[in-house]
């Protein structure tokens, strides 16, 4: 491979992040001694940090794009739009956690770095075109996760839940490099493009490349927390503190479709027909078991894990389904679902006092009475997640079920069911009904005991 | 003679790599790891990859076990009981473990990857380094991994620190304090008359009655 | 006496591989032998990239390799940051105890 000087203008967004990354540990390194803590001001900073890395983005979106880096990096339409999400969703992320952090204690400058680190990692892993690049942005990612969940350490339960977000973490990863190493000697090559151009020729033993194509995908799954891989997410996402799990709940699942649109979409477009059957059954299984187990929760923390792992379901419905169309589908199925989570999260959090977590669901009755508009803003956030028509996540789940039917994968189609949805949604508004009815119920109970 | 070379690393690698994951005391398994990283490096060295092996022993051996024994050791981790359960699910587990095995096998075997498929290359020249061909690439075309390696050492560092860093607000001293404190701040002068305080008993028998 | 086949360093790996991952799911109760683990599995996907790259005559596998080095160790620093602080919070438990006594 021959060496040519990058064009580094393409890399701007990343660069001004990790420059503003390395300003921020430094000002936090200086600062952490004041008697207020670092918080304020590291908070603030890295707000900064997200809207000009934001400005940065979108002034070159639209731009030429293309290679950089020896193909390691790319900027494409897809970068643009999905690097901008990311800044833009975490931006809300750090809005809604500040107060959250406040109340335990939480609120210190190691937090931001990690999450400016974090998002750093986001943006490598939705530029990379190259499985090394991809490997090293997911690590950053990952890294500065597992350390965020940990991050309040005389929590026993957010420890725990961290160390099982580590161990099943790191698996996932030992997989996937497992599947990036089989590829890389069917193929030869570990640039994206390369492999893809291998696999069209048809000069690849088709045996090996399904066998690293298994691993490959199990990793995908382990990572993206998709059904028969799914164990540790809703115990990560209930120990996390609430803000963590925000964090943690949002802009990564953008890396994640990135990480899945270049490695199987991009990569291994080639072998679809194989990758397709693997993603069915994780699909299906998700779509099912996710929507399924929600409706048995009591902590609602854990009920939005489920539903995350019902709407992983969605995505990859979106993705298996290999058309333009398809991609799209998942493309904004994925927008929807953070915006709806951040919704969800955000309101755990508004409701959360110090002592006081508010993530049983019963804590949330009454809500109409005391507070009407929160009621009516969870209300439609529940109806979005379950898909009733005025919503977003109607659309989103539509889309991919369209394209899904327009490629001739009809079985499928159907086993996302509206019936799952609806039990989710008559859960939550049950719940939210009494909140803004309690009357009749109270009258039941009261006349059965009078 | 390279054949019988590779068959005993293999061998001692396998066996030491069964010993991490079977012994009970943590120390023992930090131990066979680290044979294991030696057996390795070993077996790296045959594939010409001479930098590695040593960065291996350098990194693996020289750095990670030695954190990992310091940890086993600074926790105190004691003999961990018999797992429960282990050898009632052992029986199934290597039977479900040899079948994934030996489908592995069957895809990475010879008849994919023998050396009828893929032919040995040709050994370098004694004047080849290993180390200066890494080297020449990492800082040309691989240096934008380069850079995202370092940010992830960094946050390593970051995080390590954030999570195992304890202030001691309560017993922490201040050197320039201690300098800076006058007479005003630690001795109070109270002036008091110089009568007899009344004797507590009465009170408490005054409140009896 | 032939010379060693790809297919010999591959099975090596993957017989590593299988039983890292055996390791994972029977060791259910020392979460440190859990990491030694994964140190193996990361151990073998080396071995692959290496023997790959070896008999590819391309250089990118251990490009590969001294990446997976670095991330692996960082990835142990964090892991076992985690530890400690787990097993903190299990002794502090009981120094919270202590100390309600006290007031």
């Amino acid at each position: 491979m021959t060496f040519s000087i990058p064009n580094i203008a393409f890399a701007l967004p990343e660069m001004v992040l990790l420059g503003f990354g390395c300003a921020l540990l430094l000002i936090v390194a200086y600062v952490d001694r004041a008697p207020q803590g670092s918080g304020f001001i590291a908070y603030w900073f890295s707000q900064a940090t997200f809207v000009i890395t934001g400005l940065v983005i979108f002034q070159g979106m639209g731009g030429e794009g293309g290679q950089t880096f020896n193909g390691g990096y790319i900027k494409d339409g897809l970068s643009d739009i999905l690097k901008l999400a990311i800044c833009l969703i975490n931006m809300v992320v750090l809005l809604y956690s500040r107060h959250y952090l406040q109340a335990r204690g939480l609120f210190t400058g190691a937090y931001y770095i990690l999450a400016v680190f974090a998002t750093l990692g986001m943006l490598i892993m939705v530029s990379a075109y190259h499985f090394l690049t991809l490997y090293l942005g997911l690590e950053l990612l990952s890294l500065c996760l597992y350390a965020i969940v940990a991050m309040h350490r005389d929590n026993k339960i957010a420890t725990e839940a961290a160390m099982k977000y580590f161990i099943l973490g790191a698996l996932a990863s030992g997989m996937l490099l497992y599947g990036m190493s089989i590829i890389y000697g069917a193929t030869g090559s570990l640039a994206i493009p390369e492999v893809a151009e291998a696999i069209l020729s048809g000069s690849v033993n088709r045996v090996v490349l399904n066998f690293g194509l298994v691993f490959l995908v199990v990793g995908i799954g382990f990572k993206l927390g998709a059904v028969p891989f799914h164990m540790w997410l809703p115990d990560v996402y209930d120990g996390a503190p609430t803000a963590m799990t925000l964090f943690i709940a949002t802009a990564p699942k953008i890396a994640g479709f990135a990480m899945i649109i270049r490695l199987l979409a991009e990569g291994l477009g080639g072998a679809h027909a194989h990758w397709q059957t693997l993603l069915i059954i994780l699909a299906v299984l998700s779509m099912v078991i996710g929507n399924l187990a929600a409706i048995a929760q009591t902590n609602i923390k854990r009920m939005l894990a489920y539903s995350t792992i019902s709407h992983v379901g969605f995505i990859l419905l979106g993705v298996l389904v290999g058309t333009a169309e398809g991609y799209a589908a998942a493309m904004f199925y994925v927008l929807a679902y953070v915006l709806m989570t951040l919704g969800g999260f955000g309101m755990i959090l508004l409701m959360s006092r110090a002592g006081f977590e508010a993530d049983n669901i019963t804590d949330y009755q009454g809500l109409g009475q005391r507070y009407p508009w929160f009621a009516m803003m969870m209300m439609i956030l529940m109806f979005s997640m379950a898909g009733v028509p005025p919503m977003v996540g109607f659309f989103a789940k539509f889309a991919v079920i369209n394209a899904a039917v327009d490629a001739g994968l009809m079985p499928i189609a159907i086993v996302a069911p509206k019936t799952f949805q609806w039990a989710l949604s008559v859960n939550a508004l049950a719940v939210l009904g009494l909140g803004f009815f309690p009357g009749a119920l109270l009258a039941l109970c009261t006349r059965i005991f009078m | 003679m390279e054949k019988y070379i590779f068959y005993a690393f293999a061998a001692i690698l396998l066996f030491s790599a069964t010993m991490v994951i079977t012994v009970r005391n943590p120390v023992r398994a930090a131990l066979f790891l680290v044979l294991a990283f030696f057996t390795s490096a070993g077996i790296w060295l045959m594939l010409e990859a001479e930098f590695l092996a040593i960065t291996l022993v350098l990194v693996y051996v020289g750095a990670v076990m030695v954190l990992f024994l310091f940890v086993v050791m600074m926790l105190n981790v004691n003999l961990t009981p018999v797992q429960e359960g282990f050898t009632r699910y052992l029986p199934l587990g290597i039977l479900v473990a040899a079948l994934i095995t030996a489908e592995m096998i069957a895809v990475l075997g010879a008849s994919h990857f023998g050396l009828d498929i893929v032919s040995a290359p040709i050994a370098h020249g004694a004047n080849y380094s290993n180390t200066k061909e890494l080297g020449r690439l990492l800082y040309t075309v691989y240096v934008y991994p380069f850079e995202i390696a370092s940010v992830i050492l960094t946050v390593a560092i970051v995080a390590a620190i954030t999570l195992t860093l304890r202030r001691k607000t309560s017993k922490f001293q201040d050197p320039g304090k201690q300098v800076k404190v006058r007479r005003e701040d630690r001795v109070r002068l109270v002036k008091m008359d110089a009568v007899k305080p009344k004797p507590p008993a009465v009170a408490s028998e005054e409140t009896a009655s | 006496m032939t010379a060693i086949a790809l297919s010999d360093y591959l099975i090596l790996g993957a017989l590593l591989f299988s039983l890292s991952v055996a390791g994972l799911f029977i060791n259910r109760k020392n979460i440190i032998i859990l990491l030694m683990c994964i140190e193996l599995m990361l151990l073998a996907v080396n071995l692959n990239f290496i023997a790959f790259s070896h008999f590819a005559g391309d250089i990118a596998g251990q490009i590969f390799v001294f990446f997976i080095l670095t991330v692996a160790a960082a990835e142990a620093a964090i892991g076992l940051a985690i530890l400690v602080v787990l097993f903190r919070n299990m002794s502090t438990i009981n120094v919270a105890d202590l100390d309600q006594l006290k007031g």
